[in-house]
Formats: structure tokens, sequence, C-alpha cells
């Protein structure tokens, strides 16, 4: 075995050291473009889902967020709940919130929302709505007949082309809005806010007061209390500890959210993820062991001679293995090369989404390795199998062809 | 050495099916230098490939020091191939990729033999055929008679028990050809070498011992010379 290594690479060397440079910069060149296909569109969709689950965290979710049992509309005694939460260590912040589904009215234009209730100065502590308001202001603890409005509702922002919106709605302008159990109100518009995201522009934000006094609630329900935490990555440590604490509602951290909205909602881009891994990979395949067979099939003489004078099949195949492997790294090294030279210029001109989402591909050093592994183990399968084939045909017909 | 009996070989089957040996058999003894004869087409280059087990025959069999060497198995055969004959190929068939050093030098080290001894040997067998200063050399930049003593060396460097050679001397010149026929005849001589050749040369015999001429693949006649002296030197 030791000599079959020996001859085997003496082969290889030789092969590459006086082979086609041009065939050999060719090779390495598709390789790595391979290689590139296998990481590139992942990252980006990493980039794209890392970006999705940030919405989650930073506007409905927060980092951890409690959700009533069962049917249950509301947590009951919200203020008990958070009063819990709040003496758990770790905690930095926590608020409630009412969501609540209503309908806008104005000048004859109606757009159905979801209205979120909060308490305007401990949103401060929790999410980003303090700081997205594009005109106008944020609520203030005293706003009782105000309103923030979305921007696609508004009709100022992007995506006012494809939701309805209520037209141009400017802060200062009146609407009507008509709850869910009937009850009408008429607010002053406050701000706009602009989020870039659905979820938060084709919402609007009222004082948590104002449901409760429009749903006749007394003090003590919330449809979620929205948790923060001091350090990122200690939300599973902390969602035990609240339940430890007695809290008996639903208690889930912002991955638990968005896996199941990957799931959900972003399934298609999931599929579409999966799909283009595989197809990358079967590509990938197909063409290492397209290049690796013509090579092998170039040298076919060459191995009926080999075998002729006495070398073992196996360093023959150990010698067209060593050289796909040396192709494969060199193409994985180029395409490496690439893929953090295309990240680097990405990280600095994002790719926008909806004109105003800005998508930077991340480097997922798993999937890297993933495909680093996948592409070496399929090189060696690929260059060891046409090798093996024509390794076992008869001398005469290798070298003769006949 | 060698036992041949009522050897055949038919490529292809049916209406098309060539008859490329029809039978034969001779022997050949350790120590003798062969020349095969015959016009093109009469199975020369056939029989010496299965000899040297190239290639199989379809019928009768032989022998190589009483062991039948086509029934081994296929990792026997090829360490046969490597350790016991040397075959020096019509169309020299060196590796293209590897310098004249490295085709020789190529199957010491598969023999298990250190990189110093294997180059040693490469270096003085491509000494032995004329090459010196040559090694580094690829193919390509050899002259056709350069590539065949480049097979040549290959094929002694190992110093087999027995030397098959198809036509070695068709792309030298007089002089060339002349080198290495005296490699051989010194093999042959100093060692006891057992050398089989295929030649068109009538003039090839005088170094030979023995002449066996093929004809349309059957064996047309078998003459050992009686060495008449001064002729060859000694
Ligand atoms: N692989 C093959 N398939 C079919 N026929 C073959 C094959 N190899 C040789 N032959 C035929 O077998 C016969 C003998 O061929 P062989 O090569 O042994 O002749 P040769 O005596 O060496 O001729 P030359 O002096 O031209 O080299 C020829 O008719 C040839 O065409
Ligand atoms: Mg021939």
């Amino acid at each position: 075995m030791i000599n079959d290594i020996r001859v085997g690479a003496l082969i290889a060397y030789c092969s590459v050291k006086r082979g086609n440079k041009k065939t050999l910069i060719f090779i390495v060149f598709v390789l790595s473009l391979i290689f590139m296909n296998l990481v590139f569109l992942p990252s980006m969709i990493g980039g794209l889902l890392g970006l999705f689950t940030g919405f989650m965290q930073d506007y409905p979710y927060g980092d951890i967020v409690i959700e009533p049992t069962g049917d249950n509309t509301y947590i009951n005694n919200a203020d008990n709940v958070l009063k819990k939460v709040r003496a758990v260590e770790g905690v930095r912040a926590a608020t409630k919130r009412l969501d609540v589904g209503a309908s806008i009215n104005h000048k004859q234009k109606v757009v159905g929302v979801t209205i979120t209730g909060m308490l305007p100065t401990e949103e401060y502590e929790i999410s980003r709505y303090p700081y997205i308001i594009s005109e106008g202001d944020f609520l203030s603890d005293l706003s009782r007949d105000e309103i923030i409005i979305g921007a696609m509702i508004a009709g100022a922002g992007f995506g006012s082309e494809i939701y309805d919106n209520l037209g141009e709605v400017r802060p200062g302008a009146f609407v009507d809005v008509t709850y869910s159990n009937g009850v009408k109100r008429t607010y002053k518009v406050k701000g706009i806010m602009e989020g870039t995201f659905e979820v938060v522009d084709l919402n609007a934000l009222v004082h948590y007061k104002e449901i409760e006094d429009v749903y006749g609630l007394e003090g003590k329900e919330a449809t979620s209390v929205v948790v923060r935490v001091k350090e990122q990555g200690t939300e599973a440590q902390i969602q035990d500890k609240i339940r430890e604490a007695g809290v008996n509602e639903q208690i889930f951290t912002w991955a638990d959210k968005s896996e199941s909205l990957i799931r959900q909602a972003m399934q298609s881009m999931g599929a579409i993820d999966t799909m283009s891994k595989i197809v990358s990979l079967i590509v990938g395949a197909a063409l290492v062991l397209i290049i690796i067979y013509i090579n092998v099939l170039n040298r076919k003489k060459e191995i009926g001679i080999l075998k002729a004078v006495g070398i073992t099949p196996r360093s023959i195949v150990l010698s067209y293995a060593f050289l796909s492997t040396f192709y494969v790294s060199l193409g994985i090294s180029a395409g490496l090369v690439l893929y953090l030279s295309l990240m680097l210029y990405f990280q600095a001109n994002p790719v926008t989404f909806y004109e105003t989402m800005e998508v930077r591909p991340v480097i997922d050093p798993v999937l890297l390795v993933q495909s680093v592994v996948t592409m070496l183990t399929l090189s060696v399968v690929a260059g060891i199998l046409p090798a093996w084939s024509v390794s076992r045909e008869s001398i005469l017909k290798a070298i003769w062809g006949r | 050495m060698i036992k041949v009996k009522d050897l055949k070989r038919c490529y292809g089957t049916g209406d098309t099916a060539v008859r490329a040996l029809k039978g034969v058999s001779f022997e050949i003894n350790k120590g003798e230098f062969v020349a095969i004869m015959g016009a093109s087409g009469s199975g020369k280059t056939t029989l010496l490939r299965i000899l040297a087990l190239l290639d199989d025959a379809t019928g009768g069999e032989y022998t190589i020091r009483g062991l039948k060497v086509s029934s081994l198995p296929e990792a026997e055969r090829s360490y046969y191939r490597l350790t016991q004959v040397g075959y020096i190929f019509q169309d020299y068939a060196l590796i293209n990729e590897m310098s004249a050093a490295e085709n020789v030098y190529l199957l010491s080290l598969m023999e298990g033999k250190s990189k110093k001894e294997s180059y040693r040997t490469a270096l003085e067998a491509l000494e032995k055929v004329g090459l010196k200063g040559k090694h580094d050399r690829v193919p390509d930049e050899l002259s056709g008679g350069e590539k065949q003593r480049v097979a040549i060396a290959r094929a002694i460097a190992k110093k087999p028990d027995i030397l098959f050679a198809d036509e070695p001397c068709a792309n030298l010149d007089t002089a060339n050809s002349k080198q290495v026929l005296d490699v051989f005849k010194d093999l042959n001589e100093k060692y006891g070498q057992t050398i089989v050749m295929v030649t068109h040369e009538p003039w090839h015999i005088e170094y030979v011992d023995r002449v066996i001429t093929f004809k349309d693949g059957s064996l047309l006649s078998d003459e050992k010379k009686v060495k008449e002296p001064g002729s060859v030197k000694d």
C-alpha cells in the first residue's frame, strides 16, 4: 500500500507539473464557481432571514413574548405577570400590549389594520417603534385621542401602490377608527411610522388606555407581554426562569417565533434555499465528475501503459484521487477568495428589497465547512470512479482502443 | 523457460473474426536470444503480448518457468509484469508527462525500492542505452530513437527474467540499432538474460541464437543458428 501511495503521488505530481497549465486554470476556475454557487445564495437568504428575525425582535415579539394560553384572548392579570417577569434576573425590560382588529376611515377610504395599544414611555426600552417616526411624533403618556399610522396605509411610504391605503394622510389629519366590537373613535394622526416592513407599516398604534376603554377592560388584560433581555443569547435560560417564576401563559423566545415564522411565512424562502443547495450540489457533482472523467479519458492510453508495465491499478486510482483532491482544493481556495470578496462587496453595498429593506449576506461558518467537506468528498468519489472503471479495462483496450 | 503449446488467439467473433495465432507450439530455453520474424500481420506482436500477460490467449496454453502465469489472479499478474518481464513496445508507450528518468524510476519505486536507489538504477539504465545527460527530458523533447531507448531502459532497468522486445529498432538508424542490439547482446551474454525480439531486419539475425519465423499466425520455421566463429564478438 505504501508503494501504491508513493507511485500514485508521483504520477499525480508529474501530471500537475507537466500537464497543461491552461487546463488546470480552467478546471480550478470552474470548480471555484461551483463552490461559490454552493455558498452564495444560502448566504444571501441567511441575510434575508436574519433581517426578518431582526424585525420580529424589534417590533412584535421582543426577545421573549408571553401570549395567552389556549383559547383565551387575553393574558389575565398581565400586571402580575409583568411583576414576576421584571423580577427575573437577566430581564432588561418588559411591557404589555393589546392587539386588536379595526378599520380606519379617511375621506371615504377604508383600510383594515391591527391596532396595537401600548404604553409609549415603556416602548422606548422595548421596541424600535419610537425611533421610526418618519413624520410627526411618537405617542406620549398623555396621548389619548391620537394615533400613529404605518407608512404603507398612510399612503406615504413604499408599498402604498400594493396595499389599500388612506391616500396621503399627514400628521394633524383626523381619521375615524371602527373597532372590532363596533365602537367608533376619531383620532388625530400624531405621526407616521416607517419600519420598511409590512408587519409594522400596515399597522397603527394607540395608547394602551384607549384599547382598555374601547373594550371595557380593567387594567389587567393584555394580548402579549413583550420582554427584552440584558444579554442576547440568554433568551432560552430566561424563558425557563420566567416559567419557574410561576408564569403559566405561553412563553416563546424570538427564535421559537421566527422558526415557526420561517416554517410558515418564510416557507417558500426556506424551500428555495434547500432547493438551491440541492441543485448546486447535483450540478457541482456532475461537473466535477465530468471534468475528472474527461481527464481520465484523455489519459486512457497512459493508464493502459502504466498497467502494462506493472503499476498496480490501486496506485493509478490513488493518483486520480490525489489529482482531483488537488484540483478541488485549489478550486475551493479560489472559490473562498471569490466568495469573501463578494461578501465584502455586499456588506458595503447591500441588496435592496422592497426599495428599503437592505439585505447583507451573512457568512455561516457551518455552511462553509459543510460545503468544503461535501465538495472534497464528492471530488474524491468523482475522481476515483472514472479512474477505477478505466483501470479495470483490459490493457489492450486501454492502450490501443480495441 | 517458456513453453508454448498450441497457442491460439482470435480477435473478434463471427464473420469478422481474425485468427491472429492459429495454434503455435515451441519452447524457449533460459538464456536464449530469440528473434521472431515474419511478414506484417503474421501474429508476432500478438504472441509477445500474450507471453507478457498484456493479453489473453483464446486457446492452448503456455507456462513460464513451469508456472501457468495466465491463470494467476490479476494482482499477481500485475506483479509478474512489474518484476519478471520487461516489455518494449512497438510504439514506445512512454508516459508523456514524465521525464526519461521518471519513466524508468517509477517501476523501481513500485517495486518498493528507496527513492535514491530507484533514481540511481534509472540513471544507470539510461546510461546503458546511451542517454546519459538526457534523463530530465520529457518524451516530447526526445527523438523517436531516443524515446525507443528510454523504453528499452525502462524494460531492462529491473533486470527482468525475460525481455520481450517488439521491433525495438524500428525507429533507429543503423548506428543506434547496433548500439541497442549490443546492449541486448551484452545482457544476454553477461547476465544470461533471456530475450525474445521481434524484428524485420535480416541483419539483426547475426546477434541472435535462434530465429522463429511466423506466417499467417502459424510457425513457418524455427532455426537454431550455428554460430560462425568470429561473426559476433564474444
Ligand atoms: N486488437 C485487435 N483486434 C483485431 N484484430 C487485431 C488486433 N490486433 C491485431 N489484430 C490482427 O491480428 C493479426 C496479427 O497482428 P499482429 O499485430 O500480431 O501482427 P504483427 O506480426 O505484429 O505485424 P507487424 O509486423 O505489422 O507489427 C493482424 O491481421 C491484425 O490485423
Ligand atoms: Mg507487430
